[in-house]
């Protein structure tokens, strides 16, 4: 193979390249320059068939990957599996628009025309068009979002009177209790490309709720993270915690204000038995759960023999 | 369109068909120079931030539509030769179902190819073989430098040429 050509194939497909004057002496330099270069170029183009369009997300932070071995979770696949999804379709007013809910605790996958993929987590309800293949409306809950990028077209996202726009992406958006979070892992997306027009690279994330707007830092690794069965956290609220467990275990679980109001960054791993994921949820989030009548309740500190020692010190 | 397309092309003439002629038009060199200075008068361009490296970009890609075709007609010639006879099967037809397998399976090894390579270097060919994204930015993105996404395109490059060479000779 031509390692010089190589380079020039690669450098001549930079959108910035500019430096032509040196590519025309190059070429110059032997008239088989100009056919290795044809030739690798055919051989680059022929790639699109069998490139994979798949998105990759770079590693967690160590100390997530330290995690990742002990804590294997049996499969993301097996939360999908394990149930079978309802869904229904409802017609609304646009005989085009079809509407499609999961019960919590049930995901499912949506492939649309263009490729675009899109990942409904438990709790969720989302609006499509068979129409068109760009439109998607997330009504309630949350969902993964792996698009086909198209300049010309973009494919948009409805929240509420929100819009995301993207560009080149995959991005997870939860909306539920009147709050919008939206994660991205890889591209671009623009919030209210009409308004606002915040861009959000990888590794950024939007939040708009009670405490208004705000742009922060998420691991892309972390985005959607729920379709592996975890759900990585950086100085999360408790209250979005218990609100995406709810919905990815499908189990009603409440937080004490106290609770709710406390942070948490770590990794916690999925369980399909609830029991066995409290147990070890809870104490990893310094908290305690505890089962009232058909749903659980997450509390402020550590577990203790009784309920009766709550609110005491560690030495009580 | 009389306008700085036009007079940048014009007042770059001698250069471009120089680069025509090193990319291997010979003789034609003229012949795509006139092509392109058509091209550029029947359409309506915008105002262009880069003119020059815009002009060369398009002589680069008449270039390799050139080679393209002729690489093209020698095939279906060879075909021919070869007794393929008959109607020739229209090549915008629907895949076939074990066309479809074969793409399939090559899309599993390409992916294998690209996860062999380590996050980072897939990572970064397909921000830009995919997403179209320039290196330098990159570059940025991923806080390393220039050097290191360069290197990184290579190794990525070569182990899907290298795939694609297998895949053709099977």
């Amino acid at each position: 193979m031509n390692e010089e050509a190589l380079g020039w194939v690669i450098r001549t497909r930079d959108p910035a390249f500019n430096d032509w004057e040196a590519f025309t002496l190059w070429l110059e330099a032997d008239p088989g320059h100009a056919a290795a270069y044809d030739g690798l170029m055919m051989a680059d183009s022929d790639m699109d068939s069998y490139i994979p369009v798949d998105p990759v997300v770079m590693p967690v932070a160590a100390n997530d990957a330290g995690v990742r071995g002990p804590w294997r979770w049996v499969g993301g696949g097996a939360v999908a599996a394990a149930l079978v999804a309802t869904v229904s379709i409802a017609v609304l007013n646009r005989s085009d628009i079809y509407s499609v809910t999961t019960r919590p605790g049930e995901t499912r996958t949506i492939a649309l025309d263009d490729g675009t993929k899109v990942e409904l987590n438990g709790g969720t309800t989302m609006r499509f068009d068979r129409k068109d293949a760009r439109f998607a409306a997330l009504d309630a809950g949350e969902a993964a979002f792996t698009v086909q990028h198209d300049a010309a077209n973009p494919f948009r996202v409805t929240v509420g009177d929100d819009m995301f726009e993207d560009a080149g992406t995959v991005f997870n958006i939860v909306h539920a209790g009147g709050a919008t979070r939206i994660g991205v892992s890889e591209g671009k997306v623009i919030y209210n490309p009409q308004a606002e027009a915040i861009a959000l690279p990888a590794g950024r994330a939007l939040a708009d709720d009670a405490q208004g707007l705000r742009v922060m830092d998420i691991a892309p690794g972390a985005v959607a993270s729920w379709r592996q069965g975890r759900l990585v956290y950086a100085n999360a609220a408790v209250a979005d915690i218990s609100q995406d467990i709810g919905r990815s275990l499908g189990v009603t679980l409440t937080a004490t204000p106290g609770a709710q109001a406390m942070r948490f960054t770590g990794t916690i791993r999925l369980d399909r038995d609830p029991a066995r994921f409290f147990a070890q949820a809870a104490p990893l989030m310094g908290l305690t759960a505890v089962r009232q009548g058909d749903g659980w309740v997450l509390k402020e500190g550590p577990h203790k023999e009784g309920p009766h020692k709550e609110g005491h010190g560690p030495q009580s | 369109m009389a306008t700085g397309l036009s007079a940048i092309f014009m007042a770059n003439r001698a250069a471009l068909l120089r680069f025509v002629r090193a990319r291997g038009a010979g003789e034609d060199a003229e012949d795509v120079l006139q092509d392109m200075w058509l091209k550029l008068e029947a359409k309506d361009l915008g105002p262009i931030s880069d003119p020059l490296p815009y002009l060369y970009r398009m002589a680069n890609n008449l270039m390799l539509d050139r080679y393209r075709s002729s690489s093209r007609r020698e095939r279906r010639e060879q075909d021919w030769a070869e007794g393929a006879g008959g109607v020739m099967a229209d090549p915008s037809d629907d895949v076939a179902v074990d066309e479809r397998m074969i793409l399939n399976e090559r899309l599993e090894q390409a992916r294998a190819v690209l996860r062999d390579l380590g996050p980072r270097v897939e990572l970064v060919f397909r921000r830009f073989r995919i997403e179209g994204v320039g290196q330098r930015v990159i570059a940025e993105e991923l806080g390393v430098s220039l050097t290191t996404v360069e290197k990184d395109l290579q190794k990525a490059y070569r182990a899907m040429l290298a795939l694609k060479q297998k895949i053709d000779t099977e």
